[in-house]
């Protein structure tokens, strides 16, 4: 009880203006910036991943199944910091046995449910198949029984069934794209569709999300991508390397481009709020949204990489760049989803007052939590590479 | 084993699709069942949430029974005071639960509280509550003696006639009487019928309506004691109303 007297005459001393009570400690934290970040990882890895499938990219080729792995990883951990989150995590199967079609945050479970069982899962096990058969085959100890269960017994490699699992893959990305749209987009939609809050409530906030997901994806591939073979000693192929570059800075100037849109028509239109919305750019978001998001999370990435692609650079130079760009792009997305998310909860309703938000370190929505949950996707992401290695240098030369 | 076998290889699908599907049905038995057994029977039958709950609050055990239930036997008590200013206040806001006392009056008395305690929750000092609203400085008034022993709860008028403005307007006394307009009677402003001081609301005071009010003794041409500060009515304060920036009863605020 003293701890929480503490924290909430910390927050009052920071209350600038008019509040009403219940604004003065945000109920929103990390951990659902958390949520929207990672979800966005995941939605954008997928969609560099179906790039490669749908039209035919092959310089992206050996990024394609870590691509799916690292999406799949970081799906697993998806739901966790809303778990955690929720004051009784126990009830939230619930929303799976009652669905609820007229409430978006109900629809979770079921957004969820179809893009990892029915897109991802479905579609690296088509993509695995034929490799699994093999190595449940050729391999020996613990890892060949637990290929063979991952077939499900389907060890069919006539060339007949090839095709088929071909098709299928080619079949579920097409699916899988809208779907990625259909799970970032939801979580925009979320936000979106507050209608009580100005700083969220805005028809462009599922497309800037969508948008920003795919930058933050494309930024985590080069960064996977690079690390893992850096790691496995073998050389990183630079044509790969260029084109993912590329991509991002296409992506990045769309997101800008976006954001800027969506910003100049706040202005211009001028709705009571846009008071209240400059004092809290200007005053409680300054670092994250303007230094941070801006400078370095946008337009210091957009530079370089301009500066990669038209200066005739060596190599090393030229990936230490795309590693750089990436870092500050992740760390850019990153405080695009704190603006929103704890953004949103720092103004008064009464659009006369701000707040504050003081981050726990240890308790269960602190930071130290939110840091595991960041490492977490790349622990899974490790296991599974062991499991389902998607190297194609490491394959026998069989097609 | 036979028969299951040549089912399995006429189905007119490839070999893999048929072991998904088994896993999907599997899964989508596996939601059904696991519905079937937690959701509850009666959930869905009037709306989203379990009609059955509306019995199971429908049977937890009353305690409280309304002023109408009260008065049926307590005539007098209501007549006095449905008449006074407790009109709105219930009987059991200051008696408690009475549903016992309806089964059986001797057996369960409802014991009234006489402490002050029972007085302040509504009536002391909050800067929030709204004008005009009846409130005390429980330090200060009579802190010796219970509330009850000078007001009757059913009619707690009180027992004379403030002669003050401030018995009820404590604070806007208090703030006036250091401010530059303290030497201004609250009547010099404020018309008032003796009738308010008893039942106020059945004789609203009047309230300065303009600018010039103020100009009697505030314009460069007034006829007013040199030592007080003039303005030009003309230009001074863009024509708005002198107390949309300086609150009357503290004027040096701003
Ligand atoms: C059925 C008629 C009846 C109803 C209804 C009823 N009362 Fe009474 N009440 C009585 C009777 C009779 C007594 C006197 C009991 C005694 O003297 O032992 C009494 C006594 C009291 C007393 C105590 C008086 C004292 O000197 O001890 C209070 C207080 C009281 N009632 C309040 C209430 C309230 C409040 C309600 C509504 C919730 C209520 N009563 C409803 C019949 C009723
Ligand atoms: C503001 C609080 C309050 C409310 C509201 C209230 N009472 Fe009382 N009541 C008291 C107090 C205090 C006493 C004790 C008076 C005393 O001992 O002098 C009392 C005494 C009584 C008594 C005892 C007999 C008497 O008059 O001394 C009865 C009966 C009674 N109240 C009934 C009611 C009924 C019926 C209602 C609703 C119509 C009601 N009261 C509403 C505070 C309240
Ligand atoms: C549940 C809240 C509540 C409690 C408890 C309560 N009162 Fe009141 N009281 C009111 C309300 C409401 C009014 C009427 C205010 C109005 O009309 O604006 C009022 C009015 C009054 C007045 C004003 C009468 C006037 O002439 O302006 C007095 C005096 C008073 N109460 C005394 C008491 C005493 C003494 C007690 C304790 C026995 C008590 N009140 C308990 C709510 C309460
Ligand atoms: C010694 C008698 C006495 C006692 C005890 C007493 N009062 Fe008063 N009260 C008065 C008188 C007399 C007034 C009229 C205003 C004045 O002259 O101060 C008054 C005025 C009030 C008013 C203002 C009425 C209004 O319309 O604003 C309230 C409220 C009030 N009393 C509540 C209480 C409460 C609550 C208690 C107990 C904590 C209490 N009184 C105890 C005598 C008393
Ligand atoms: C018995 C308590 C009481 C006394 C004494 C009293 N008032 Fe009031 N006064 C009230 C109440 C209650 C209201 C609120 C009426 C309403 O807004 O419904 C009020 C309201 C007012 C208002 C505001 C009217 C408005 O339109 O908002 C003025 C001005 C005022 N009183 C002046 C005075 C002056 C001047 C005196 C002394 C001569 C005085 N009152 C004495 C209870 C009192
Ligand atoms: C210099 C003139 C002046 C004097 C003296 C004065 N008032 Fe006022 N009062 C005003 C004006 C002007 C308003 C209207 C303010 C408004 O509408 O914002 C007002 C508003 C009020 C109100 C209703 C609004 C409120 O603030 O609650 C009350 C009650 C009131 N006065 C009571 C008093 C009492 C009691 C006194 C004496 C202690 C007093 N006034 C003395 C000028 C005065
Ligand atoms: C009866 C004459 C009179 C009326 C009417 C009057 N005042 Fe005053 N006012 C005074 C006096 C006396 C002073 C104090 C002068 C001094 O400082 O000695 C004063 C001082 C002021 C001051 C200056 C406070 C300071 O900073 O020293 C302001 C502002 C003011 N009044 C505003 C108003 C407003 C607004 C009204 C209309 C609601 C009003 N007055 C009506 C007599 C009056
Ligand atoms: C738009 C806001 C505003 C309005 C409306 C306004 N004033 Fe002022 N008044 C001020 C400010 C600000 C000051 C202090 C700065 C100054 O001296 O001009 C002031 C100062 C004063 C002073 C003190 C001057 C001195 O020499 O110390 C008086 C008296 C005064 N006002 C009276 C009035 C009267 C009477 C009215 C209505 C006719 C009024 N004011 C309306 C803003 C306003």
């Amino acid at each position: 009880m003293d701890k929480l007297i503490e924290q909430l005459q910390h927050n009052l001393s920071q209350v600038v203006g008019f509040i009403y009570p219940n604004e003065i400690e945000l109920h929103w934290g990390i951990l659902v910036v958390v949520y929207p970040y990672i979800t966005g990882l995941v939605a954008g890895a997928f969609i560099l991943a179906s790039l490669e499938r749908v039209f035919n990219v092959k310089e992206i080729m050996p990024t394609y199944r870590l691509a799916l792995l690292t999406a799949l990883s970081f799906l697993i951990v998806a739901p966790l910091p809303l778990l955690l989150h929720l004051g009784h995590p126990e009830r939230s199967f619930e929303i799976m046995i009652t669905p609820h079609l007229q409430s978006a945050m109900a629809m979770f479970g079921f957004v969820y449910i179809w893009y990892l069982m029915m897109v991802l899962v479905l579609e690296i096990w088509f993509e695995y198949r034929e490799d699994l058969g093999r190595w449940a085959r050729s391999g020996k100890g613990w890892k060949k029984y637990l290929h063979y269960l991952l077939t499900l017994g389907s060890l069919d490699h006539s060339e007949k069934s090839l095709r088929f699992d071909h098709k299928a893959v080619t079949f579920i990305t097409i699916v899988g794209i809208p779907s990625a749209f259909l799970l970032h987009g939801y979580v925009g939609f979320i936000f979106g569709s507050i209608k009580a809050n100005p700083w969220w409530s805005s028809v462009l906030m599922p497309i800037v999300f969508l948008f920003s997901a795919i930058v933050s994806g494309i930024a985590l591939m080069i960064l996977v991508y690079g690390l893992s073979t850096l790691i496995r000693g073998k050389s990183i192929d630079m044509a790969c390397m260029n084109k993912l570059a590329s991509y991002l800075l296409y992506v990045l100037i769309i997101d800008l481009s976006l954001e800027t849109l969506d910003f100049i028509h706040r202005v211009y239109e001028s709705v009571e709020s846009i008071n209240i919305m400059g004092q809290l750019i200007s005053q409680k978001l300054f670092i994250s949204l303007i230094v941070v998001q801006l400078l370095l999370g946008t337009l210091a990435p957009i530079s370089l990489l301009v500066l990669s692609k038209f200066l005739r650079l060596p190599d090393e130079l030229k990936r230490l760049l795309f590693f750089l760009s990436a870092i500050l792009v992740q760390i850019g997305i990153f405080s695009t989803r704190w603006n929103v998310v704890i953004g949103g909860q720092l103004f008064s309703k009464s659009l006369r007052g701000l707040t504050n938000y003081k981050m726990e370190l240890l308790g269960l929505e602190g930071l130290l939590i939110a840091i595991g949950l960041l490492v977490l996707p790349f622990i899974i992401l490790t296991v599974m590479v062991k499991i389902l290695p998607p190297w194609k240098d490491q394959k026998p030369a069989v097609s | 084993m036979d028969i299951i076998r040549k089912i399995w290889n006429a189905l007119p699908f490839p070999d893999q699709t048929k072991r998904l599907l088994i896993i999907f049905v599997f899964f989508i038995t596996g939601w059904l069942v696991v519905r079937h057994h937690l959701v509850p029977p009666t959930f869905g039958q009037r709306g989203y949430y379990r009609a059955a709950a509306v019995d199971s609050i429908a049977a937890l055990p009353i305690s409280f029974v309304g002023q109408s239930q009260c008065v049926e036997c307590h005539v007098d008590e209501g007549a006095v005071k449905t008449a006074s200013y407790h009109r709105d206040v219930s009987c059991e806001v200051c008696h408690g639960p009475g549903a016992k006392h309806l089964d059986d009056p001797s057996a369960n008395s409802l014991l009234p509280a006489k402490e002050r305690t029972l007085c302040t929750v509504c009536h002391s000092y909050t800067a929030s509550k709204p004008t005009g609203f009846p409130q005390i400085e429980p330090l200060t008034h009579n802190p010796a003696d219970p509330c009850i022993k000078c007001h009757n709860p059913h009619d707690p008028k009180p027992p004379t006639t403030p002669s003050a403005c401030g018995a009820c307007h404590g604070e806007i006394a208090r703030t006036k009487s250091v401010s530059h307009h303290a030497s201004l009677e609250c009547t010099f402003c404020h018309q008032t019928q003796e009738l308010h001081k008893i039942s106020p609301r059945a004789a609203i005071p009047g309230k300065p309506a303009n600018r010039d009010f103020c100009g009697g003794c505030h314009s460069r041409s007034a006829d007013s004691p040199k030592e007080i500060p003039r303005v030009d009515m003309d230009s001074h304060g863009d024509g708005h109303l002198c107390w949309q920036c300086h609150y009357p009863h503290y004027p040096e605020a701003l």
